[in-house]
């Protein structure tokens, strides 16, 4: 398995991004782990990382209910974007509404990024969570 | 005549009768001439060689001049059983002859039409006391051809009660004081079937005295037993239509009504069918429901399609409007061409009206409805937002070792039972107002309102040096709850503050008109504005932020949009971004 060397946290509550941190801090030492606090910012720090020609995350953790740009919002311009590589969005909600799992299907449809739905609460954060592409593919 | 067929002697009346012949001819020539008539020379030998009397009629003379004569042929003898000859007689019988033809020609054909008509007759002999009944007037009795009736007996067939009173009073009166008279009466027969037979009497008259009764006698059972079957069927059907609760009429080719019952009569504000016949929907109805319901007739008389079971809207010249379920059958005639038809409609106002209050509940019911599953996803997701939280951190409290980590874990959780707290505030917050919206509404002066609120507002509107319009006109009062009125008021001005644009002065300005039946006030801002594209679906719902504001809760609009709606108001933005947003929000007037 590859060293996973840059994970971005998309979530607006500050509970929610410390216990992010707690997990991630158990699996990754090597990684650098960055924290935005609604889609807009993350959007604007991968499009400058393209822009710049910077290494981009391999894997991001990512809120739906966000404010300026929700996590719908957010995939849909990240689908956008011309990247080659192919980026592990793990969305982390507590909704449970079948509208949002229907979203859900349709982007990981749309897109060669591979997209994964996981409901709250969640304790644990493992390192094969981080590589489901490698095993997907 | 001797036996050689010679002329013995010619009397005078013989030439006499003759003489119409032609005149130059010999009167032996004459005899000659009836000889060679083989019908007459074969009775005569036959008289002669068998000693007959015999016979016969014929015709003689031409098609200008003819005669029936009557011949006889008697023998004569010279001594006994010898004969000699014959004695040979002629009478001329034209007239009587005649008239016999003409009267069996009557007899046949008053027969033949009494045979048809069950027409018979009879007749009444004053003077000698004797009634005879012809041969029909006897079937009809049911008696046979011999049967001799006499005026006691005849009376006695006759039905007890009315018809024998009747008829005995009748002739009696014929024969006093000459009426005629003709009366439906039942007779028994003599077989005891009872029968409806027509009776007519005539007296004649000679010298000035009544000496015959002569009369007709019908048999009309079936016809009469036809009608009153006919009678009883209109009755029935009369009794029926009319109490039909149902409106039945009949109209002709030209839609104009030939019958109608009792319920139409009623339906139609009048007490007699006899102000409708004769009418057209043009007289009764409003132009456009008569010419539609005209163009429908004629359809059906013209193809014979009825039409069942069609909803229609009718306004009586009154202008009141009722809603049938109508039926239009055409009545065809022994040639099966359509000449009338009849039409039944039922009122279905009331079901309509009941139908479209029961749609009116079920589109409220299913806006409610909505609104819950809604409501009930935000309640599910916020709060299920915070228990997973609360489930992690627990978690986590529960692995920890270290003291100072377990600090930040319960730290944390006290925040998240604060977080959880506040969302539980906003949610009851929520369904209070869709919860009170019997609360009495009331007329609220919008001018008031809003300076009223604005007074709560200087400090933060001097803090951030607002430029406030209120263009409000005074005479403007909307339909609302007071404190929601307030609240809307507050909500949407502090708002238009917390999103002021950082390189302008804050200009508020608000105005209200009346548009379209309800009173609708703006707020209209120079601030941040809001990307309607991206965002508009999202403005009104909860926990949704749009800017990078501290203060943000998501809830402000959402509580805003319910209050309005709880009050049967409306709310819409409209925005640029860089340039300001206006909201709108409309509200029946107070008065």
């Amino acid at each position: 398995m590859k060293d996973i060397k840059n994970i971005f946290v998309v979530d607006d509550d500050s509970i929610m991004l410390f216990g992010m941190r707690k997990m991630l801090s158990k699996i990754t030492e090597k990684s650098t782990v960055l924290e935005f606090k609604n889609g807009q910012t993350a959007l604007n720090e991968i499009s400058d990382r393209i822009k710049n020609g910077n290494v981009l995350p391999e894997v991001i953790f990512l809120d739906i209910n966000m404010p300026i740009l929700d996590g719908w919002g957010f995939l849909e311009e990240f689908t956008q974007l011309d990247i080659k590589e192919r980026i592990l969005i793990n969305i982390i909600t507590s909704s449970i509404d079948p509208n949002d799992r229907e979203k859900w299907l349709s982007f990981r449809k749309k897109t060669h990024h591979y997209i994964d739905f996981v409901n709250k609460p969640i304790y644990k954060i493992e390192l094969k969570d981080l590589h489901k592409m490698d095993m997907a593919s | 005549m001797d036996k050689k067929l010679e002329p013995i002697c010619i009397s005078k009346g013989w030439i006499d009768l003759f003489s119409f012949l032609d005149d130059s001819i010999s009167d032996r020539r004459k005899l000659e001439y009836f000889k060679s008539k083989n019908e007459w020379l074969d009775l005569l030998l036959k008289c002669i060689s068998e000693g007959k009397e015999l016979g016969y009629r014929s015709k003689i003379g031409s098609t200008e001049v003819e005669k029936y004569i009557e011949w006889g042929f008697k023998p004569f003898y010279e001594e006994k059983d010898k004969i000699n000859g014959a004695i040979i007689t002629a009478q001329a019988i034209c007239k009587s002859v005649e008239n016999e033809i003409q009267i069996e020609k009557l007899n046949t054909l008053l027969e033949t039409k009494s045979e048809i008509s069950k027409v018979g007759t009879w007749e009444y002999d004053l003077e000698q006391n004797i009634l005879s009944w012809s041969k029909m007037t006897k079937k009809i009795h049911e008696v046979s051809e011999e049967y001799n009736p006499e005026v006691e007996t005849a009376i006695e067939f006759y039905k007890q009660g009315h018809s024998q009173n009747r008829i005995s009073m009748l002739v009696h009166r014929a024969i006093t004081d000459g009426m005629s008279f003709q009366e439906r009466l039942q007779i028994i027969t003599a077989k005891g079937n009872e029968r409806w037979i027509l009776s007519s009497g005539k007296p004649f008259f000679k010298d000035g005295k009544i000496t015959k009764l002569l009369g007709t006698f019908q048999d009309i059972d079936e016809q009469v037993k036809t009608e009153l079957k006919v009678t009883e069927s209109e009755q029935l059907l009369h009794t029926l239509v009319d109490n039909l609760p149902l409106n039945v009429f009949i109209k002709d080719e030209n839609s104009r009504k030939i019958l109608v019952n009792r319920a139409e009569c009623e339906y139609l504000g009048v007490s007699n069918p006899k102000e409708l016949i004769g009418k057209s929907d043009f007289d009764l109805y409003e132009k456009d429901v008569a010419q539609i319901s005209r163009e429908e007739d004629l359809q059906i008389l013209k193809t014979l399609q009825p039409i069942l079971g069609k909803e229609t809207i009718s306004t009586r010249k009154d202008g009141r409007k009722t809603t049938f379920l109508t039926s239009k059958i055409p009545l065809l005639d022994m040639y099966g061409k359509a000449y009338a038809l009849i039409g039944i409609s039922i009122d279905i106002s009331n079901l309509k009206q009941k139908e479209g209050e029961l749609r009116r509940l079920i589109d409220v019911t299913s806006v409610q409805n909505k609104k819950l599953v809604n409501f009930a996803h935000i309640v599910s997701h916020n709060l299920r937002s915070h228990t997973s939280n609360f489930s992690m951190l627990l978690e986590f409290l529960t692995k920890e070792h270290e003291e100072e980590e377990k600090n930040r874990i319960i730290a944390m959780l006290s925040k998240a039972s604060d977080n959880l707290l506040s969302t539980l505030d906003n949610l009851n917050e929520v369904v209070k107002i869709n919860t009170n919206t019997s609360v009495t509404r009331e007329a609220i002066n919008l001018k008031k309102s809003f300076e009223s609120v604005h007074e709560n507002l200087i400090a933060l509107f001097k803090k951030n040096q607002v430029e406030f319009k209120n263009q409000i006109p005074a005479d403007l009062n909307v339909h609302g709850i007071p404190a929601y009125i307030d609240s809307i008021v507050l909500n949407l001005l502090t708002n238009a503050v917390k999103y002021k644009h950082p390189n302008r002065t804050p200009m508020i300005t608000v105005t209200a008109q009346r548009e379209a039946g309800k009173v609708v006030f703006s707020i209209e801002d120079n601030g941040i504005g809001i990307d309607l594209n991206k965002n508009g679906d999202k403005l009104f719902g909860m926990y949704k932020t749009f800017h990078d504001n501290e203060d943000a809760r998501g809830i402000g609009l959402y509580i805003t949009k319910n209050q309005i709606e709880a009050m049967g108001g409306n709310i819409i933005a409209c925005s640029e971004v860089d340039f300001g947003t206006t909201f709108k929000v409309y509200f029946d007037e107070g008065y």
